[in-house]
């Protein structure tokens, strides 16, 4: 496992990975990344380029005051720590891509643009990331019908050749995760927390070990939860996938509500919603904000699942002008 | 910054009449000044630690983080820390007999007050160092040095799969973070593998690796006693401290209380159990001469620097000559006349080919474990040995490869659990075979050195590739004289007294267990019990224990090393008088072959016939699961038979484990009562109540 200069230096400036309590340095975010990010851009400069660069250097060549140059130099002098760190997560399974690696997900630098995580921690198959396929969300709480139509589209994805998205939680996640993944399907978990535990559970380490299974984070893999970083990785869930299925959603909260609110806002993609009798109200809501309806029990059989999706989705006049979907 | 600011912190720490030798400037400069890669290799004494010393103090002068000193040393020396003191940096170790320290080393990291900090190669994956000591290093790290490079190579004499995770950090490491290798010990193909691993902008800097006051010889002594008796008889001659080397850690112990009890002040000194053995202290009290003779396995490591050991003997040979080189070059650093003898005897290729067949764990091991770990999301270690048959010495070797190949992994976070990590495995067929194939040749080329007429020291730096050397006219064959092989017989009466005293005896059992034979008195008649018997080793225990355990439980075979190790014991020293003139062994309905298939081998090394007269007419259960003497005595009774004609003269009667001793007692007297001579038990292990 080797590292490019510019990932490396990325991964100084912008990760956790060695930044411990008592550091004095604090890692950019992303809005800061950014703006280094274009400044290199301008001076014709890689992120690489700053490696082994004194203060001084650097306060010159970027033009930045002595705080900043002080910064940068502290967060990239800690190569020799972080290498350590970084052998310690690749001999686990865990390894890095970097908004520099040119397999980077083309989804997100197209969809999120400066939005995009700078760095990404994964385990397994990298190249599921951006596949075509689905993401299946919904809250942890969900009735049999919910359970059922979870279970269904994870099925489907698997015996039809699309990946299955999700956010790893309790649930619908795991439900339509594990329907996928059964029939041999592909998954792939954007996940919020805790990827170094993820990746001992016996069930997704057989996954990943098939090739059948990619988790994937924004943080780094020791991340305990949060509820910030779990709604701050829901857009990462539904911009990799073609098509997103609401399964059940709570009114007004939840993380299920907040990332399908902001999907339908942003329109990365069209956003069907589970639709049936018993239905929780925030499938409701959301079909009356812009969601597509997908009946339950399903509409059509599921080898031609993705037919139909992109027949409904192409009825919407305002969807069918979004770019890149096939 | 330039060479004459580095000259005077040299003299600072060496003298002011001292200048760089050659090649130690150009390191330092390299490192320090160009931030490059580096890789010295020169002979030890030649200062290798003087060039990282000052390579440190020039980056801290350039605000660099500390030092990163991965090294096999426990601890740098006590002279070595007054050097580093003398130009103002504050050296620290980590190890696990400093305990108490650790709390103050975390605070100066904290303060960035540490300047260099040695650690293990083990320590890099240690729980602690990851959780406590890289967080505390608040000044981040400005120079990674290697010591003893040459184990990241698997074509080197040494090679040390830890250093494999050392090769991966360095791998990860951006440019611009000096790195300094440093070796004494590496032929051009160790140094190749190194460069094409740590990057081909590796400056190698080499020089000579002749050691200038050393004599050395090679006397041939076939038996353990008559080394023993050499030992005694001639370390008194001379008046320095020394080193004697042996291959096992039961040779150390067996030759330190031999020495000891000829007067000796010598101590044992090996890698020990659970850290048991305060080796820094033994350490400190040989270097402040408090200890005259140090008694040590090569665990008495690697950078080991006393500079006025007169004599380093090796009781035996290792395994090849650059591992020679290495542990005779700890003579005589700092005198004008040291000596370098190497004992060697009949046992020496069979404890070496020992070390070579059990150096990799099978590939059974690594996939039983495996298998356990992958059903489950972690196990301790007792979870894991209650599902992997093998000794726990065999499953930590397998984890220690497991982990470095990042197929398992272990954490600490509520217990200490191994668990399998998504990273595929196979077993790596081809380097194993490739490296106990390089063991061997290494052992082939002991041999041509023991074996070896002319100029010794030649023979030594040719095989490190070292071309220029002349004939260095000091060694025995240059010289043409030297210490003799002639013993005191008294000496040689007293070792082999001293040996057998300590051979593990099987004691004849003289009671039958009460109520066992209604027609028989409880006494066992004099003329039908067992003679005096021997086993080989303890069951389990490491070295030849082990390899039977693997035998029994593994291979289903035990091999021709232990076929060899039992001849060696049986016609060397333990010498039964008369001597058995046939051979039968203990029958097993369910493994007929294993014992009696070792019996046959061992027949033929002994040159006496095999005789299967013993039979069982139905299988017995195996006798540790019998839980009191009559339950044994009758289990053993009720399914032996024996045939009527059998030899009447002396046998060896053979069985691979005495437990209760209670099978051997009752083939034996099955055995007098049909007219055969006396009765020699043998057994390739007795069982240790810690290994059944």
């Amino acid at each position: 496992m080797s590292i490019t200069q510019d990932s490396q230096a990325i991964l100084l400036l912008c990760s956790y990975l060695g930044i411990y309590a008592s550091s004095e340095v604090k890692p950019l975010n992303l809005r800061q990344w950014n703006s280094l990010a274009r400044r290199l851009q301008d001076l014709s400069m890689r992120p690489g380029d700053l490696l082994g660069l004194s203060v001084a250097e650097i306060q010159e060549k970027l033009s930045v005051s002595a705080d900043e140059a002080h910064r940068y130099s502290g967060l990239l002098a800690r190569s020799g720590i972080l290498a350590i760190e970084l052998e310690r997560l690749n001999s686990s399974g865990i390894q890095v891509l970097t908004r520099a690696d040119d397999d980077y997900p083309a989804k997100y630098r197209e969809r999120l643009k400066e939005s995009a995580p700078s760095v990404l921690f994964f385990a397994g198959e990298k190249a599921l990331l951006g596949q075509p396929g689905i993401a299946v969300v919904g809250s942890r709480n969900l009735n049999e019908t919910g359970a059922e139509a979870a279970e269904f589209v994870g099925n489907t994805c698997g015996v039809s050749g699309l990946v299955l998205y999700s956010g790893g939680a309790r649930g619908v996640d795991t439900i339509s995760m594990r329907a996928a993944l059964q029939v041999r399907g592909t998954s792939v978990g954007v996940i919020a927390d805790s990827l170094e535990k993820a990746i001992r559970d016996p069930e997704n380490r057989f996954a990943i070990q098939r090739g059948d299974l990619c988790l994937v984070t924004p943080y780094s893999p020791n991340t305990p939860f949060s509820i910030g970083n779990a709604m701050g990785r829901n857009k990462l869930i539904y911009t990799l996938a073609d098509y997103a299925l609401i399964v059940a959603s709570d009114v007004g909260k939840g993380g299920t509500w907040a990332g399908a609110t902001e999907a339908l806002k942003a329109k990365w993609l069209p956003v069907f919603v589970l639709k049936h009798e018993l239905m929780p109200e925030g499938n409701n809501k959301l079909l009356e904000n812009g969601g597509l309806a997908f009946p339950y029990p399903p509409p059509v059989d599921p080898m031609i699942l993705k037919d139909w999706l992109k027949e409904e989705a192409g009825k919407i006049k305002p969807k069918a002008e979004q770019l890149s979907f096939f | 910054m330039n060479k004459n600011h580095a000259l005077e912190l040299l003299q600072k720490m060496i003298g002011e009449d001292k200048t760089f030798r050659p090649g130690q400037w150009e390191a330092i400069e390299a490192v320090a000044v160009k931030k490059q890669r580096a890789l010295v290799v020169q002979r030890t004494g030649w200062g290798k630690s003087l060039v990282y010393f000052i390579a440190t103090k020039l980056l801290r002068e350039q605000n660099a983080g500390l030092t990163l000193l991965i090294s096999p040393l426990l601890s740098l020396m006590r002279n070595q820390v007054e050097m580093a003191t003398k130009i103002g940096l504050s050296a620290y170790s980590i190890n696990s007999a400093n305990r108490n320290e650790w709390d103050d080393i975390e605070n100066a990291l904290l303060k960035d007050e540490c300047d260099i900090i040695l650690i293990s190669p083990e320590r890099l994956n240690n729980e602690y160092f990851l959780k406590k000591v890289l967080p505390s290093i608040s000044g981040q790290i400005g120079l990674f040095v290697v010591d003893e490079a040459h184990c990241i190579s698997d074509w080197g004499h040494d090679f040390r799969p830890d250093y494999r995770r050392i090769v991966r950090i360095l791998q990860l490491l951006p440019k611009g973070l000096p790195v300094l290798g440093t070796t004494a010990t590496a032929n051009d193909r160790v140094v190749k593998d190194v460069q094409l691993q740590l990057g081909p902008d590796l400056h190698v800097y080499r020089g000579p690796l002749a050691r200038e006051s050393l004599r050395l010889q090679n006397l041939y002594l076939a038996k353990k006693s008559e080394r023993l008796a050499w030992l005694a008889g001639n370390l008194n001659k001379f008046k320095g401290s020394g080193i004697v080397y042996c291959s096992t850690v039961a040779d150390v112990e067996q030759v330190a209380e031999w020495l000891q009890s000829n007067g000796y002040q010598a101590e044992a000194y090996h890698a020990g159990k659970d850290g048991e053995m305060d080796r820094v202290a033994l350490e400190q009290a040989f270097i402040n001469n408090e200890i005259r003779i140090l008694v040590a396995t090569v665990a008495l490591g690697m950078g080991f620097d006393k500079p006025d050991i007169e004599f380093v003997v090796h009781f035996q040979k290792p395994g090849s000559v650059v591992a020679y080189y290495q542990q005779v070059g700890r003579a005589g650093r700092a005198l004008n006349k040291s000596y370098g003898i190497l004992l060697n005897g009949i046992e020496d290729d069979n404890i070496q080919n020992y070390f070579i067949d059990t150096a990799f764990p099978s590939e059974d091991v690594f996939l039983d474990i495996l298998h356990a770990l992958e059903k489950s999301e972690g196990l301790s270690m007792a979870e894991l040995m209650s599902e992997v048959n093998t000794s726990n010495s065999m499953a930590e070797k397998a984890l220690k490869i497991l982990e470095l190949e990042g197929a398992v992994q272990q954490t600490n976070e509520d217990r200490k659990i191994y668990f399998r990590t998504v990273n595929p495995w196979e077993v790596n067929r081809e380097q194993i075979k490739r490296i106990q194939t390089l063991r061997r040749e290494e052992l082939a080329q002991m041999q041509d050195y023991v074996s070896h007429t002319g100029c010794l020291m030649q023979f030594l730096l040719g095989a490190l590739d070292d071309y220029d050397s002349k004939p260095c006219g000091r060694c025995a064959n240059c010289q043409g004289k030297g210490f003799t092989t002639e013993l005191n017989p008294d000496l040689l009466c007293k070792a082999e007294h001293f040996l057998k005293s300590i051979e593990i005896p099987i004691t004849p059992r003289k009671r039958f267990p009460a109520g066992l034979l209604l027609d028989q008195k409880i006494i066992i008649p004099p003329e039908w019990q067992n003679a005096d018997g021997r086993s080989l080793s303890f069951y389990g225990h490491a070295g030849w224990g082990e390899m039977v355990q693997a035998g029994k439980y593994v291979d289903d075979y035990f091999s021709d090393d232990l076929v060899n190790a039992a001849a060696q014991l049986i016609k060397n020293s333990w010498t039964p008088d008369p001597f058995p003139a046939w051979i039968c062994s203990i029958p097993s309905l369910s493994r007929p072959k294993l014992v009696s298939g070792f019996a046959k081998r061992l027949s033929k090394e002994l040159d006496i016939p095999y005789m299967p007269v013993l039979h069982r007419v139905r299988e017995t259960e195996e006798q540790k699961m019998m839980q009191n003497s009559f339950m044994q005595a009758k289990n053993v009774l009720d399914t032996l038979h024996i045939d009527s004609q059998i030899p009447s003269g002396p046998v060896l009667l053979v069985d691979d484990i005495i437990d209760s001793g209670w099978t051997l007692t009752m083939a034996g007297y099955l055995l007098r009562k049909n007219g055969s001579g006396l009765v020699y038990p043998f057994t390739l292990a007795k069982a240790s109540k810690r290994s059944l």
